[in-house]
């Protein structure tokens, strides 16, 4: 990497104080979410994405005609089915990965095994690690990834677009009285996200508020019971599916818990708000209508 | 002793032509052509890589692997005089996980897992050592019954961390505990423990004959029991922490191997260590091949495979066996 690097030796340091991006004499050149500098000689013509949202967000960026490879899962945009896979996000395969000969491979920090990524490097495959946790990182993705496969026009206007999205949310919620509510991100076992989780941005946007927000696991296991005993107001929920409403039923056997009484049981399409990829925009409208639909049954 | 030797070549035979079956085939199709260019030093340089990078260190980890458990497996049924026993019976592989998830639950990253695999082993070990050493008299059902205990308390400690695990992790963790030849990180410390074992306890072939129809006779017979007993629990643990720490917890190679190999050659310890070396070896090999092709691109855990293959021969050898 700093061999490739050495030309736009500068350009490179410099990336790593102030801005995360920044475009070399010898090809682009970023800061990955890992905090490494990856440099390219060229714009980036070959590229594997090792994660569902990695795809969505080079499609968003204008390098998706670029992705040779991809793992299972890469649904969106329709255009991503057609992609060759190379196994799933958990465990792929090296050899066909390797048969593909990336320029760039677009890893998951949290979802890919260390191991298997790590010797794709030993291998000398230039490696982007990605990890983006709030809105802020889907923008900066774009970004660095846009100036990667050489598409920082699309890349930009991606951008904007999401940003003016996000920011028509905030400015019409700003004042919203507050809504309690419990996000179901998994069902047994029953599982919610803290306030790290961008799940849970989406949810401060729309003037709701997590409330399991304050525990300590990212991804906490729940009984039943403690989410009786937190009161929300309304629960939204995802499923196994893009229209799987099954998990909302199962609340309908607590008639007197204040969610049930009111019919704020809410389905919101998982990959729209649980994938950091622009489209959380959209499954955060989704989310704000819910609990403005809330605040109206009180 | 040369009548030992045909059963031997053949099984090497067939481990080599294993080897080479799982050398030649994966993701990438490469001719045999250009397999023979590669051995020469040249070819296409994915091909190159392909070969020289990916498979023939994976197939050598594969074969290393195997023979370790299969050996200890074998070394594990005479010392407890038990057909149930394998490698993993005596808590050794639930040390190596509690070790290895928690290298992964802390996020030490992919450098840091085996060698806490390694450590928990050895903890494992000593714990189960020290225990049924106690202040009693020692015997092979009291060390049975001492690691079968100490395996259900480290099966508690794994479940615990799984449940607290992030999920983002589970999965890896999962592929670790059901043994997988992709943690592989180079081959040669599992093959240098398995080749020092083989020098190491070949020499006590007789003895361990002797052993295994129980500790009076071979008493008798002025076999020095105690001494002997314990030589093989280390070796055993050894071997099993060396195999573990190469690819996760792989069950069922150590199990059947030297049953397999006692119902098809008899039950001379001389003949069985050796030949459980290369049988499993072979069998790891195979089933590392079919895990990584069968169902390629996505990848299988080999434990899986190991189980598929094994069971159904291993059945089919007992019921022939009258």
């Amino acid at each position: 990497m700093q061999g490739r690097c050495a030309a736009g030796l500068l350009v490179c340091l410099l990336g790593l104080v102030s801005p995360a991006v920044l475009s070399g004499e010898s090809g682009p050149c970023v800061v990955d979410d890992a905090e490494r500098r990856v440099c390219l000689q060229a714009p980036a013509r070959r590229i594997v994405s090792l994660s569902p949202g990695a795809t969505e967000l080079l499609f968003a960026a204008g390098a998706g005609e670029w992705i040779e490879g991809t793992v299972r899962y890469s649904d969106y945009p329709a255009a991503a089915k057609r992609i060759p896979r190379v196994g799933t996000h958990s465990r792929f395969d090296i050899e066909k990965l390797l048969a593909l000969s990336p320029d760039l491979v677009v890893a998951w920090i949290s979802g890919n095994p260390a191991e298997q990524v790590e010797r794709l490097q030993a291998l000398g495959m230039t490696v982007y690690y990605s990890e983006p946790r709030r809105f802020e990182d889907v923008s900066s993705t774009l970004e660095r990834l846009g100036l990667l496969a050489g598409t920082t026009d699309v890349a930009r206007t991606a951008i904007a677009e999401f940003n003016a999205a996000i920011d028509e949310l905030e400015a019409r919620y700003r004042d919203a009285d507050p809504v309690p509510i419990f996000y179901q991100i998994w069902d047994d076992p029953l599982m919610t996200v803290n306030d790290s989780h961008l799940i849970s941005q989406a949810i401060e946007l729309c003037g709701g508020r997590n409330v399991f927000g304050a525990a300590d696991r990212l991804v906490p296991r729940l009984d039943r019971e403690s989410v009786l005993a937190a009161a929300p107001e309304a629960i939204v929920a995802g499923g196994m599916g893009e229209d799987d409403t099954g998990w909302l039923e199962a609340w309908e056997r607590f008639p007197g818990f204040t969610a049930v009484r009111r019919g704020n049981l809410f389905f919101v399409p998982p990959s729209y708000i649980q994938r950091p990829t622009p489209r959380v925009a959209e499954g955060s409208r989704i989310l704000c209508e819910h609990l403005e639909t809330a605040r109206g049954r009180r | 002793m040369p009548r030992l030797f045909p059963p031997l070549l053949l099984l090497a035979g067939i481990a080599v032509a294993a080897m080479l079956l799982a050398v030649a085939v994966g993701s990438v199709s490469i001719p045999v052509a250009g397999l023979w260019a590669v051995v020469q030093g040249d070819g296409d340089q994915l091909h190159r890589t392909v070969v020289l990078e990916l498979r023939v260190p994976r197939v050598l980890a594969a074969f290393a692997t195997g023979g370790l458990l299969a050996v200890a497996g074998a070394l594990m049924q005479v010392l407890l005089r038990n057909p149930l026993a394998d490698p993993y019976v005596l808590g050794l592989s639930g040390g190596a996980a509690v070790g290895a998830l928690s290298a992964m639950l802390l996020g030490l990253g992919a450098v840091m897992v085996p060698g806490s695999a390694f450590a928990g082993a050895l903890v494992s070990t000593v714990l189960v050592f020290g225990i049924a050493h106690g202040t009693g008299s020692w015997t092979p059902t009291r060390l049975l019954l001492t690691g079968v205990v100490v395996a259900a308390g480290w099966g508690a400690v794994v479940t615990f961390m799984l449940v607290i695990g992030p999920t983002e992790r589970i999965p890896g963790m999962l592929y670790w505990l059901m043994g997988d030849l992709a943690y592989a990180r180079s081959p040669w410390p599992a093959m240098f423990v398995l080749a020092l074992a083989c020098l190491l306890i070949m020499p006590l072939g007789r003895s361990l004959n002797v052993l295994a129809r129980g500790p009076l006779q071979a008493a008798t017979l002025g076999v020095a029991v105690r001494p002997l007993e314990w030589s093989v629990y280390v070796a055993a643990s050894v071997l099993t922490a060396a195999a573990v720490t190469t690819a996760g917890a792989i069950g069922f190679v150590g199990l059947i191997v030297p049953h397999m190999l006692r119902l098809l050659i008899g039950s001379d310890q001389r003949l069985i260590l050796p030949a459980s070396a290369l049988a499993g070896g072979t069998l790891l090999v195979l089933a590392d091949t079919l895990a990584r092709t069968l169902i390629a691109p996505e990848q299988l855990p080999v434990g899986v495979i190991t189980a598929l293959l094994g069971v159904p021969t291993f059945l089919y050898l007992l019921y022939r066996s009258r």
